[in-house]
């Protein structure tokens, strides 16, 4: 392969090749109606974004006051405002501190477990009127001491018992609260029980927090969402309890009240190291794109049909393995041998078995006794004499061979060659 | 549109901009990303609008027509560019894989506008038969050669593989055999079907009975009044006698024997044969036949006959479908309506597969003289030697009764009264040519 620049002159014009790649716009027009699809279903996939709203609304933030979702509680908030009751949102605890105080309610649910027990009790601390919904062991540990977790109700829990007027007002609650236990000590601080199961212990308990603040604690979160607040008396229960003072905190802690630890990874990582892997990702698709773009599509070839020539009898003789056929498979080396030691001793086409048996008896000095039962009689009782017959018949022949090879110039590879030798001479040919 | 790997390189140094950003501060890094990859795509799409237009370009081909198997030929490709700017490309020549292009089949051209160049590429093909291209691919490059554009661009082409002939080393020996078949028969009686040549003086050592007592009555001996020169006749073999040479092409030619397919020593045998055949004065015609006309040569002088078979032959490959033997003789009839020699060069190896061949074989010989030439598999003679194991010993066998096979069919051709030429692939040419001296020696065309 060599690539000559020869000089030419200018090349008079000549019509151009014609291309069989298709240009940018023949392939555009060709792929018109997929593009159309592509572009239909796009668009339709944005009318859907926009219909449904960007934002939360698919996520569902669970007892988020501006969730309109089935575990959100949109509708709760929305009924405290038409009520007057003014409704904060804080994200982190420093906003929930600063909008707490006097005449005000502060809901917190902590989902994840954000809030420590220091941040647990300055938020108590720092309001009057403190509701926590759904609190988890760390949370009743720093804020009410003697109430633990005691399971889940099996049914509807109908029975107030106690004095809270949310409780009263309430009357019946949805099945499946959780629930809680108070000991002596906290019942001795002052601790109450609402919405007892008969065997497991309370729905609702309210009481002091060790600094004095009103807290009541609600097992599940049922009675604040969407999807459940109409359900028995759950919508009274979450009125009565948030709506009892003119302002109201929602406080749901978020990533910023998470305990700060030690430096994060990408803290650590100087600012290089992100941007570098992302060209290192880049710069792979376009290496794939270079080395992956042929020049020119592949070229087809019909290849003609060859058979390997032996398979035939290569087939045949795993035919006589399998089968285990040594005496046929004997007979027809033995009949190969008999024709080819009648043409080496140069009988007649006509000679019969007896007459190649005695002339190589002769010719060997042998006994045609023993010739005639390696030539004809021995049956090949098992694969090792069978082997040994097919050897010895080689061995014979080979003997035979090396006795009348003077007779023969040339030393006959083929039994076609020893055919031809045995062919008179051909008139007309020279002597 | 392609990409190169200047472009790939390009975008990777885009690192260091971005890590001595990055050092300052993680926002700039990302910016200096951003920045780079613009500056790279915007370098890159000014350098493809710069590229030449790999459309506008006109193709020649300077090929030759014909090629011997395992000759090596020069194919040129000339382009020439059309456009107004310097075309910068990469050329791919897209031959069939068996035209045994070089690997790398691409070349590097530089075309100013109007102007052409020429692309060399030397193909070794592997295969009989016509090897082709259909496409030429050009990919132009801009002046930076970061990004290119690239088209295909058909250019057919044509090289047409001819059957090797390595037989033709055995026609000097034979060539010289006849020669002296030639010059030696004067020296002989008249043979069966031999043909008069000329009376001449006799010189000692001729046979005195071919001494012509009737010429030599009337040619006195100028110089001994009264006495006469003895005159012989001579005669020369048998001039424009006919020959028939059918090429199997059905199934048993695809069997590939001794790393050659039947079908290609059968091509070889009967180039040997016709290229003896015509400077012996004899007419050839060439059939190759399974169920339809493959390929014919008919009428051929002495002159183009060779050229004419390795044309037809190139194309011929084995089809998988049984020969309709039964149809032959009407084959034949056709060509000629005289005797002549009949040559069937066939795969047929057991009994079994030539019934259709013996059940037709009596028409021909009862009309023509007629080889039935096939080639044997040295393998299996091989195998017959072995017998070192069981397995062996079975394969020993099989190959024994495989050559049986071989054998009874050889004597049931013979007994229809046709001759049989059986010899390894490397040997049935100079087989089936001795065969035919022998013959044409004996005047039995």
């Amino acid at each position: 392969m060599s690539a000559t620049a020869t000089a030419s002159n200018r090349a008079p014009a000549t019509a151009p090749a014609v291309a069989r790649t298709p240009t940018l716009g023949a392939r555009l027009r060709r792929g018109r109606t997929w593009l159309v699809i592509a572009l239909v279903m796009l668009a339709g996939g944005g009318l859907l974004l926009v219909l449904r709203g960007f934002g939360g609304a698919v996520a569902g933030v669970p007892v988020g006051p501006a969730d309109a979702s089935p575990v959100g509680s949109k509708a709760l908030v929305q009924v405290l405002r038409a009520q007057g009751v003014e409704v904060v949102e804080a994200r982190t605890l420093g906003q929930a501190i600063d909008a707490g105080g006097a005449d005000t309610t502060v809901l917190l649910h902590d989902a994840q477990g954000l809030l420590g027990d220091d941040d647990l009790r300055d938020l108590a601390a720092a309001t009057d009127r403190l509701v926590v919904a759904a609190p988890d062991f760390a949370s009743l540990d720093a804020l009410a001491p003697g109430v633990r977790h005691a399971g889940a109700a099996p049914g509807a829990l109908d029975r107030p018992g106690c004095d809270l007027p949310a409780a009263q007002r309430a009357g019946e609650l949805s099945p499946g609260q959780r629930l809680f236990t108070i000991d002596d000590d906290a019942a001795g601080d002052g601790w109450v029980g609402c919405f007892a199961d008969e065997q497991f212990g309370f729905a609702v308990a309210a009481g002091p927090s060790p600094e004095g603040a009103e807290l009541a604690l609600v097992g599940s979160v049922t009675p604040f969402q969407n999807q459940s607040i109409d359900e028995s008396g759950n919508a009274a229960l979450a009125l009565g309890l948030l709506g009892a003072e003119p302002r109201l905190v929602w406080y749901l802690p978020g990533p910023a009240d998470a305990p700060a630890g030690g430096p994060t990874l990408g803290e650590l990582t100087p600012g290089w190291v992100s941007p570098v892997l992302v060209l290192a990702a880049l710069v792979t698709v376009v290496a794939g794109l270079w080395r992956g773009r042929r020049l020119g599509r592949l070229v087809v070839e019909d290849l003609p049909v060859h058979v390997p020539a032996g398979e035939t009898a290569a087939g045949r003789a795993r035919l006589y393995a399998g089968a285990a056929s040594r005496q046929h498979a004997l007979d027809q080396i033995r009949v190969a041998t008999i024709r080819r030691l009648a043409t080496a001793l140069r009988l007649p086409a006509a000679a019969s078995v007896d007459d190649v048996i005695g002339a190589t008896a002769t010719a060997l000095r042998t006994d045609p006794i023993a010739v005639r039962r390696l030539l004809v009689d021995e049956d090949p009782l098992g694969d090792a004499r069978f082997v040994d017959l097919a050897r010895d018949l080689d061995r014979l022949e080979r003997d035979v061979r090396a006795i009348s090879r003077p007779a023969h110039p040339e030393h006959p590879e083929h039994p076609e060659a020893l055919d031809r030798l045995d062919r008179p001479d051909p008139p007309g040919r020279r002597p | 549109m392609a990409v190169s790997g200047r472009f790939v390189w390009l975008v990777a140094a885009g690192v260091i901009p971005v890590v001595l950003a990055g050092l300052a501060d993680a926002g700039a890094a990302w910016l200096a990303l951003v920045g780079w990859l613009l500056i790279a795509v915007g370098i890159a799409s000014v350098d493809l609008s710069l590229a030449a237009s790999p459309r506008r370009v006109a193709l020649a081909r300077e090929l030759p027509e014909r090629v011997r198997l395992g000759e090596t030929v020069e194919s040129s490709l000339i382009v020439q560019n059309l456009g107004p700017r310097l075309l910068r490309a990469v050329v791919r020549d897209a031959w069939q894989p068996s035209a045994g292009a070089s690997r790398n089949a691409r070349g590097h051209l530089e075309v100013p506008p109007g102007e052409r160049r020429r692309m060399t590429l030397s193909l070794t093909p592997r295969r009989r038969g016509d090897r082709r291209v259909a496409d030429v691919t050009i990919r132009a490059a801009g002046p930076l050669g970061l990004w290119a554009r690239q088209a295909t661009l058909a250019a057919p082409g044509r090289l047409r593989v001819l059957p090797p002939f390595d037989s033709r080393v055995h026609l000097p020996s034979r060539l010289t055999r006849l020669r002296e078949l030639d010059g030696r028969t004067p020296l002989l009686v008249r043979g069966q079907g031999s043909e008069f040549d000329t009376i001449r003086e006799y010189v000692r050592g001729d046979d005195v009975r071919s001494i012509d007592w009737r010429a030599t009555a009337r040619r006195p001996d100028p110089e001994a009044p009264g006495s006469a020169r003895l005159m012989v006749r001579t005669w020369r073999p048998e001039r424009d006698r006919r020959i028939v040479i059918v090429v199997d092409t059905s199934r048993t030619a695809a069997a590939r024997i001794a790393d050659e397919p039947r079908l290609d020593t059968a091509f070889e045998a009967s180039l040997l044969l016709a290229a003896l055949a015509s400077h012996a004065g004899d007419r050839v015609d060439f059939l190759a036949f399974d169920r339809r006309v493959r390929g014919l040569v008919h009428g051929a002088t002495s002159g183009d006959l060779l050229a004419r078979m390795v044309d037809a032959m190139a194309t011929i490959d084995a089809e998988l479908i049984e020969a309709d033997w039964a149809s032959v003789p009407g084959q034949v009839r056709r060509l000629t309506a005289h005797r002549a020699l009949v040559v069937l060069l066939t795969g047929a190896d057991s009994p079994g597969t030539a019934r259709g061949l013996l059940a037709m074989l009596p028409q021909l010989t009862t009309r023509h003289s007629v080889i039935v030439a096939s080639v044997a598999d040295p393998d299996l003679v091989a195998a017959t030697r072995e017998r070192g194991g069981l397995d062996e010993a079975y394969r020993a066998a099989a190959a024994e009764r495989a050559l049986l096979d071989t054998t009874r069919l050889a004597d049931a051709v013979r007994r229809l009264g046709a001759e049989v030429v059986t010899a390894p692939p490397a040997a049935l040419p100079p087989a089936l040519a001795d065969r035919y001296l022998e013959l044409k020696a004996a005047g039995r065309l």
